[in-house]
Formats: structure tokens, sequence, C-alpha cells
């Protein structure tokens, strides 16, 4: 019982400590105003609708939708194909692509941006400054995770099994791979585009160094404001994280009737 | 070497009971089985008895003195888990030597014990091996080894064979059998395979929904099962319900009557006493087959000595059926 | 299965279904090799070619480069050690709490694990900068003299936090490797609760710890916008050092970034390898 009750408490305080930042924030963004006193004055929701109503927020937020989306409608066209290819026709590079796809993840994107912002400047991939070059490296960027989680699902499923068992009952291995094996993979597709979707509308980093206020997305508006009212600031935060939140619920949903199936 | 009793041990669960009202007695150097399905408390019992787990109700004592709130470690209770729990990143020795390292012992100490037990277990050559390099057989007696070398007083097996398949398994129980009686431990062994507690125990438990049905030697729980439960549990018995014992046998038992499908022979030919049935099918198993009959509209199994090709009854054949009537047992 | 026919017959065989990996390759290539390749080449060059290996000369005897590296291990390290630590004794418990309430907080953890970069430096500033709510609280309290969150005991604060939900997402499957019948084992052979975490259970964890601060540490190395967005760019950390020299808007010198880089990955590598050696020598199972 004692045991139990520490428990409890060691998982309270860790809830706490990393809800505290969200609270904070939320109080600050709905407060009126908050000076050196340690509970806000105030509150209000005016933050909110000035925010609302800003056009530069909307464009950011806009801009970071698309670019979000874009990403991830190449990676699915892209990566899916690929590894299923992978795990049904070349097995044996299934290790090396492993290891392909730890570069992505392991290189610091400040490291990356170096040298993209030299080679894609100008000449026949002049890219830097819109939106393209993020699309291309967000890709990178979830390649990782929409990679890993479609092999987890291809090397549980008995793939040759079930695509002997179609081409049996008479379907091309297109149609096979549409029919049989695209269906069986669609949750955890979809829980790791919200998962990438979730961390690529944070991504802070390749947007500030190699596009900038060129085309401002969502962080880099944010960045750019920061002189502005806190509570300003405080109100696009936990709009963000508003949209973050539901993402990763909808991941944990999709994630969660994955393992119940 | 020591004599251990419960009394009134009892155990909840929020509003569901494990068991209720345990009451024994184990005599020095005894093996003692609990046996049951799945479910029926065994295993809660047995956590209860090594302190692991507490009891909400009884006492249970050790060669006189009271251990019902000693700590686990302090019980002299060595005990097998159905996982083995064998330490992972330990070797065979390690983990042998692990409750020898606990009292504090001198190397040499260890060392001349853990040999002394890796022979007795015969692991001779395994010590450097790590669980995961070992047969299941061989973690089972890795498990047992580590178990025994601290010298318990009373030694827990909580179904240690069912991970298993059949041929180690036969050999293993009597090996357990055997460095149980030369070390004279009084063991509790719990399992849910009646097999195994008939070939291995002294004395058996046999256990339903918290409660133990019967208790008694081997040969008393087989033959003489006390309730309807036991039958069911300990094999193939054939139960009659009143009204077909009735029919058939012209008894009226208060409860079930029972019939061992041994204790019946089928004739081709009507004899006095006899009474006339159909084979509805049959089954090999080994020097035994045993016919499915329908005798007056009841299901039987009955069980033949597979003496011939010749002497097999086909399916369909008009039969008739003898039944040993000082076999028969009433069952609540 | 039978055995599988020599690798360059399968490509042979199945050249069309090799087509499908190409358009992933290539953009991989473009946007992660690429650059990659050019950073390795061109911090050996100059603004007037080859200058071999001058860069690294220069970096490692300006006191500047060596604080930018020293601030960033110093931060790396303490705040892996003490994100691991902490959610050491998180993930623990986090497997002894109710089902339901688990996967609550699991849930929970994983949406503040997306809780980094510009918004979190902003919400630290908000509870913990010079007039922050905490700031104020605990001084008024007495118990904290002068802490300033822009500087490396704020950095250390700031990137511990962000560890923790990783590290407690990282090690809390790990804990499902821990038997409970081994605890149990153990305490009838005598071992008090330590011991069983001593001489068990940390030594079965030991794979994942080191394979979580590799990863913590490897992240905090590469950390980037929340120090930008907490100091403006102020605080001396190689990531910083290397945004500025090709983003900034002073003194711009892409092949020294491309030295920076070298050394911030090569620095990262050999942290790996001396985590894998430890691995290697650590107990693995299977």
């Amino acid at each position: 019982m004692r045991a139990n009750l520490y428990h409890r408490v060691v998982v309270l305080l860790l809830m706490a400590v990393l809800g505290l930042p969200v609270a904070a924030t939320l109080l600050y963004s709905l407060s009126s105003r908050w000076g050196a006193t340690i509970l806000p004055d105030g509150l209000t929701l005016s933050w909110y609708l000035t925010l609302w109503q800003d056009p530069r927020f909307l464009a950011a937020f806009g801009n970071s939708l698309a670019i979000c989306i874009g990403t991830l409608v190449l990676g699915t066209v892209l990566i899916v194909p690929a590894a299923f290819v992978v795990f049904y026709r070349f097995p044996s590079l299934a290790k090396w692509m492993n290891l392909l796809i730890l570069i992505p993840f392991a290189v610091p994107p400040v490291v990356s941006s170096v040298g993209l912002l030299q080679l894609y400047a100008d000449g026949p991939l002049a890219m830097v400054g819109t939106p393209w070059i993020l699309v291309g490296c967000y890709f990178t960027v979830a390649l990782p995770f929409m990679y890993r989680a479609l092999a987890n699902t291809l090397g549980t499923m008995n793939l040759h099994d079930l695509m002997d068992a179609a081409h049996l009952l008479g379907a091309s291995t297109g149609r096979a791979f549409l029919l049989v094996i695209l269906p069986n993979l669609k949750k955890s597709l979809m829980a790791s585009l919200f998962l990438s979707f979730s961390f690529l509308l944070g991504e802070f980093v390749f947007a500030n160094i190699l596009v900038g206020t060129r085309h401002e997305t969502l962080q880099v508006y944010l960045y750019s404001i920061r002189q502005t009212s806190g509570h300003f600031t405080s109100a696009v935060v936990l709009s963000y994280f508003a949209f973050t939140l539901a993402l990763t619920w909808l991941a944990a949903r999709l994630g969660k009737s994955d393992r119940g199936a | 070497m020591s004599v251990v009793t419960v009394s009134n041990f009892a155990k909840r669960y929020g509003s569901s009971t494990i068991f209720t009202d345990i009451s024994f007695t184990l005599r020095s150097g005894e093996f003692v089985t609990l046996l049951g399905p799945s479910g029926c408390g065994k295993s809660t019992l047995l956590r209860c008895i090594s302190g692991l787990t507490g009891v909400d109700q009884g006492t249970i004592s050790v060669d006189g003195s009271d251990i019902t709130h000693t700590a686990p470690q302090k019980r002299g209770i060595g005990m097998v888990f159905q996982s083995y729990a064998l330490f992972p990143n330990m070797t065979a020795a390690q983990n042998i030597a692990f409750g020898l390292k606990m009292q504090k012992l001198t190397a040499a100490e260890i060392a001349d014990k853990v040999a002394a037990v890796v022979k007795l277990v015969e692991l001779d050559g395994r010590e450097q091996q790590y669980p995961h390099q070992l047969s299941g057989g061989q973690r089972q007696r890795v498990a047992l080894a580590r178990a025994l070398v601290v010298e318990p007083r009373i030694l827990l097996l909580d179904e240690p064979l069912s991970a298993l398949d059949a041929r180690i398994r036969k050999t293993l129980r009597e090996q357990i059998r055997d460095i149980q009686r030369r070390l004279g431990l009084t063991t509790i062994f719990v399992t849910h395979d009646q097999e195994e507690a008939l070939t291995l125990s002294d004395r058996i438990f046999v256990m339903n929904q918290g409660r133990v049905e019967q208790e008694g030697s081997a040969e008393t729980v087989y033959t003489q099962p006390a309730t309807e439960f036991v039958a069911r549990f300990m094999g193939s018995y054939n139960l009659l319900t009143a009204a077909q014992s009735q029919s058939l046998l012209g008894i009226t038992p208060r409860g079930h009557l029972t019939l061992r499908p041994e204790a019946m022979e089928l004739l081709t030919s009507p004899e006095t006493d006899t009474l006339p049935a159909v084979i509805k099918s049959h089954q090999l198993l080994g020097n035994v087959i045993r016919y499915q009959v329908d005798c007056q509209g009841v299901a039987l199994s009955v069980d033949c000595l597979n003496r011939s090709a010749e002497a097999l009854l086909a399916d369909g054949a008009a039969v008739f059926l003898r039944i040993a009537r000082d076999t028969l047992r009433e069952v609540q | 299965m039978s055995t599988s026919p020599p690798a360059a017959s399968v490509w042979r065989r199945h050249w069309q279904a090799a087509l499908f990996l190409l358009p992933m390759l290539v953009v991989l290539a473009l946007f992660c090799l690429a650059p990659l390749w050019w950073v390795a080449v061109h911090s050996l060059y100059g603004e007037d070619g080859w200058v071999g290996l001058d860069h690294y000369r220069e970096i490692l005897s300006s006191a500047f480069y060596l604080q930018a590296f020293s601030n960033s291990l110093s931060i790396s390290l303490w705040s892996s050690i003490l994100g691991l630590l902490l959610s050491l004794v998180a993930a623990a418990s986090l497997r002894r709490v109710p089902g339901r309430f688990r996967d609550l907080v699991v849930a929970f953890v994983n949406m503040t694990s997306n809780l980094t970069g510009v918004p979190l430096a902003f919400a630290f500033i908000i509870i913990v900068g010079a007039n922050g709510a905490l700031t104020l609280l605990l001084r008024q309290a007495g118990l904290l003299q002068d802490f300033y969150l822009y500087s490396s005991s704020g950095l250390i604060l700031l990137y511990t936090y962000f560890q923790i939900p990783l590290g407690v997402l990282l090690l809390y499957p790990a804990f499902d490797a821990l038997d409970d019948d081994w605890q149990d084992a153990a305490a009838l052979l005598g071992a008090r609760l330590w011991q069983y975490w001593l001489r068990v259970a940390l030594p079965v964890l030991t794979p994942a710890i080191l394979g979580t601060f590799i990863l913590l540490f490897a992240n905090a190395m590469g950390a980037y916008t929340s120090a930008y967005a907490l100091t403006t760019g102020n605080y001396n950390l190689v990531t910083i050092r290397i945004g500025s020299l090709v983003a900034g808007n002073v003194f711009l010198d892409p092949n020294m970034a491309a030295a920076l880089s070298v050394l911030l990955v090569l620095l990262m590598v050999l942290v790996t390898a001396v985590n894998q050696w430890l691995l290697k020598r650590s107990y693995h199972a299977r």
C-alpha cells in the first residue's frame, strides 16, 4: 500500500512538472496584465481575438499547414511503396534501410542546413527561400518515423503468405498490394502521419535558416513577434499547443486501436 | 525436515474471495500437491505460504513457531516459480549463488555449496552459461538448485514443469521427487495436471473455487472421488445422474454415480447382468481402446485392453455391457 | 525457406520493383546526404580554394570556439544525466500505477514531448524568467538568490525539461522486460529492495539506459532552437555558432561552419562509440 502511494505521487509529480509550462502559458494568454506579481491582475480573451484576426498569423499558420501536409503527402507516396518493396522483394536490404534512415535522424538540422544553404542557393535547384526546400527537408525528418512505423507492421504481418494467397486467388501484385497490404498498413501509417505532423509543425531550424521571413511559417512568426506582448505570444503558443494536442491525441487513438486489432 | 501447519487461511481481493478456511498440517518430509484448475486459488495459496502475499486471516507455523508475520526471506522457504524467474544477467552459477551471497557467506563456502548442488541437479558443465543459453529443462534445474542451495525448511514448487514439453517433464518430475526424498524436504507442489499429481504426491489437496474439495492419498483421490467436481477433474469418469442410474442400474443415488471406464466390459453375446449397447466411435490410446457407447440413451466411455486388431469392435456394432457394480460410487 | 538466391539475380529479376525505391532515395540524397557531403568536403576549403585543415586548426586554437564546445558538452551531459535519472524514477513508478491512469499519463507525456523549441522557451520565460511567476514565488520564499534563466544553469533546466518526456517514453517500455517474479525470487533469497535493484533490475535495464542516454545526449548536442529562442542566439553553443556563421547578420563563413559541423558530428560519433563499447560490456540477453 505504501509502495502504491509512492508510485502515484511520483507519477503525479511528473505530470505536474511537465504540465506546468502549459498551464503557465495558458494563464498568461488569458490574463490582461501579469507584471511583477505571482498571479495575473485580470482575465481576458482579447489576446485570442486579436490573434485570430491577425492576417500575418493566419498566413503563417496557413503556410505551415500547407508545407506539412505537402510533406506528408510526398512522404506517403514515396515511402509506402518503398517500404513494401524492401520487405517483399529485397528483405536483405532491410538492415541497410535501418541504417540509412538513422542518418537524417542523427544529423542535427543545423548541420545539414549549412550544406543545403550553399547547394540550393542558386543553379538549377535554387530553392532557398521557397517552401520547396522545406518540403524536401521535412521529408527527411519524417522519413525515419514513417518508415519505422511501416516496417514494424510489415515485419509482423506475414507479408509473403498474404501476397501468395492473394496471387493464388487471382490478384496481380499491384492489386494485391492495394487491396490486401495497404489496408493493413493504414493504421500505423495514419498514426505516424499524425505524429510527424505534430513535430513538423514545431520545426524551427530549417524554417528559420533556409527560408526565414520570406515564406513565414508558424514557428518563425512566433519567434519574430517575441518583442511584442508576452500575452499575445502566449496566445499563439497555446493555440499551437491545442492543435498539437488534438493531433497527438488522434495519433494515440489510432495507435491504440492498432494494438487492439 | 519441518512440520508445517496452516490454519484458517483466507484471502480476498476486494470483494472476490480467492480462498477461505484452508487448514492442513504437513508432516516432515511430506510431498503434498495442491491440484486444481487455473483460478482455483492454489497459486495464491502458495504465495501466501511463502509470505510474498499477505493473508487476511489465519496463521501458519513451521515446527511450532508462528511465522504468519515473518518476512518472506526469513521463513526459510525455497521456491521455484512457474517462469523460473532466473536473473537473466547472471550465469547459472551466479543465479544459484545469489541467495548465499545475500547471506554474506565467504567465496569459498559459496563455491563449495554451489558445486555440490550443481552436482545434485546434474548441471555439471553448464555453470557459466546464461539462462538464455540453457534449454527449458536446464533452466528449470537451475531454478531448483537456486531454491535448494540455501537449505530451505520448506520447498514450494509453483507449476515448475508446465513450461516444458511432455518427455522432459516426465524425467524431470522423477528427478525432483528423487531429490526431495533424498533431502527429506517438506514440499508443496502446485499443478493443474492430475497425472503429475498422482505420480508424485504423498498427499493431494484437490482445490476448487478457493476451497479444498478433497484431501487424501493419490489412490484415494483417484479411486474414491468425494465430489462430482473431483470425479470430473481426475479424469475420464462417467458420471450418471440419478435418473440415468435408475434406468440403467436400478439404483437411485442422492447425487451422481461415478463409473470408471475401466470398470466395464464389452461382450459380444449377452450374459446375465449385461445391458445391450451400441458402439458409437472409438479412440486408440496406446494399450487401451476407449469406446464411446450408447447404452439405452446414456453415453458412456468404456476402456478395453488393446489385445489384438481382431478383437477391435467396429463402430455401429451391437454389444453387451457388463458393469462392475462394486466400483460404483455415489458423489455429491 | 529455401536458400536465398545470389543478390545480383534478385536485383535483375525484380528491377521494376527496385524502381519504387528510387524516388525515396533521390529525395533523401538531395536533402540529407548531399548537404552532408558538401559539409565534409567544404570544411577543407576556404573562399580562395583548398586550405586543408586550417579551419580545424583555427577552431582548436580559438578560445571562443572551444568555449562553444565545452558549453555544448557540459549542458548536454548534465541535462542528459539529470533527464535520465528523473525519467528512470518516473518510468519505474509509471509501471506500478493502474492501467487506465497509466495510459492517460503516457498520452500526456507523449503530448509534452512535442513541446519544444520556441514555444517552450517562451513558456520558460513566463515561469522562470526574470519576472516569471515561479522566480518571484521562490524569491519571496527566500529560496532563490540569483537564478538567471539566460545562463548555463537556465539552459540545463530547459534542456532537462525537454529530455524528461523523451526519456520516459524511451525507458518505459524497457521496464516491461522486468519480470515481477524476479523481485519475489530475490526477496525469498534474502535480497532487500535496493539489492534487487542493484544486482538484477539495473543490470537488466542497462542496455536500455545506455541507449536512452545516447539519444538524449545527441538530442541535446544537436539542439538549437530552445537555446536560440531563449537567449536570442547570445549563448555560446556549437549549434548557435554554426547557425550564425551561415545565417547570421554580421559575418558569414560557411566553410568554417562546415568545419564546426564536422567536429560536432565527430564528437557525437565518439560518444556513441564509447556508449556502444559500454553496451557491449554490459549484460545483453538474446
